[in-house]
């Protein structure tokens, strides 16, 4: 298709806005828009045609379930001297960690039969709990492997990437293949220590952006290190 | 809800920097509108849920990329939003049913935020008059619900490609009735 033609291209942002576009077409689209400044002004131009309509949306309180995993996800820093409202931060962190624990423990003794001396990293699980990968590290300054815990179907479009998350930024370590006994050694310096890792579903290759493009399918708190 | 632009702005931008608290304040101020952006696209539920937690992820992290000569900082959310939104339904089998008419749902609408905006919204119902009824619903159903081309197409009971011709042609008169 010839991009250049300023009628195709106000057509897509069009499109793009109003929401018409099919699934991969999108998908093609938000990788032409990243390296294409003037057509995501065009996107923006038609974002302010329409949003009226959304400015104008009636309000509904969100559950504090969003709040709270909003925070996990990213792995906000507690703010200094601030009480009540942002208390929860910490007790969830908390949570987080057991929760993560009480899986880890359970999943090594079922699953993974780690060899001597390895120690986990970190199990990610996705949104109902159920553990994907599992994060191991077999000793001091070694890699860091993640492998899966079980088989994950995913088609050729598509592929799972890993990421390191501390204080709120993703930092990319690397596609992960979901077929058991296939693992990705990640450097154990690129493992945040009160981080997260985190997979996401990207288009086959990799995120175009550097930062995660798709929905995050698995996410794991990494436990503390002794 | 207290809804002043400026404020908003100064909230991006503290997040921008990395401001934890700010980013709490930007969405106790700004969540409950998002909210009722995503479950008017994709109903009450999951979806919508997971998709105003990815969007507040995505705002923390891309907070930097918010310029505020390109437009209020609401617009930016609301941008963000809507694109969570519609990736998380296109990835669903099901969708919600029972919408109600886009006439209702235009005459449903709260006072947008800003006078600007209550002007840019009369302008924008002036010219969706100005379209052929069925063209009309087509763009209105899309964009209030998410429809994609063949749910529009079962909808109107009319093929895919009339659809395709209709929003095309819709859309660049809205554009032509808009900026004049």
């Amino acid at each position: 298709m010839n991009y250049d033609s300023p009628e195709l291209r106000e057509q897509l942002a069009a499109e793009y806005v109003l929401g018409t576009m099919p699934a991969l077409v999108r998908r093609r689209f938000e990788r032409l828009l990243a390296g294409d400044a003037a057509l995501r002004r065009a996107v923006e131009d038609w974002h302010a045609r329409f949003d009226p309509i959304d400015h104008g949306a009636m309000a509904e309180e969100p559950p504090a379930r969003v709040w709270r995993g909003v925070e996990r996800e990213l792995a906000l820093p507690r703010p200094a001297a601030q009480a009540g409202w942002f208390s929860s931060l910490a007790f969830w962190r908390g949570a987080t960690l057991a929760a993560a624990a009480v899986a880890a423990a359970a999943i090594v003794y079922v699953a993974v039969r780690p060899t001597p001396q390895a120690t986990v990293v970190a199990v990610l699980s996705d949104d109902k709990g159920e553990p994907g990968w599992i994060a191991t590290s077999s000793g001091r300054g070694g890699d860091v492997d993640i492998a899966p815990v079980r088989q994950v179907a995913i088609d050729a479009t598509h592929a799972f990437e890993l990421w390191a998350i501390a204080e709120g930024k993703p930092r990319p370590l690397g596609l992960l293949q979901p077929a058991p006994g296939r693992k990705l050694a990640v450097e154990a310096a690129l493992v945040p220590a009160n981080g997260v890792l985190a997979v996401s579903l990207e288009p086959a290759g990799g995120s175009p952006t550097g930062l995660p493009t798709g929905p995050v399918e698995y996410k794991g708190a990494v436990l503390p290190r002794d | 809800m207290t809804d002043s632009p400026l404020l908003l702005q100064e909230l991006l931008r503290k997040t921008a920097s990395g401001d934890s608290a700010a980013f709490a304040e930007l969405y106790k101020q700004t969540a409950g509108k998002l909210f009722g952006v995503a479950i008017r696209i994709a109903g009450r539920g999951e979806v919508a849920e997971d998709a105003l937690q990815e969007c507040f992820v995505l705002v923390w992290q891309r907070a930097a990329d918010y310029d505020p000569m390109r437009g209020a900082a609401m617009s930016w959310l609301i941008a963000i939003m809507r694109n969570c939104t519609i990736d998380r339904l296109r990835r669903r089998a099901t969708r919600p049913e029972g919408h109600a008419t886009t006439e209702e749902a235009l005459s449903r609408l709260a006072a947008p935020d800003t006078a600007s905006k209550g002007i840019e919204l009369r302008a924008l119902k002036d010219c969706l008059g100005e379209l052929d009824e069925q063209p009309r619903q087509a763009v209105l159903l899309a964009y209030l619900y998410g429809l994609t081309r063949e749910e529009l197409a079962a909808r109107l009971a009319v093929p895919v490609g009339t659809v395709k011709s209709w929003i095309r042609r819709s859309l660049d008169r809205l554009r032509r009735c808009l900026d004049r």
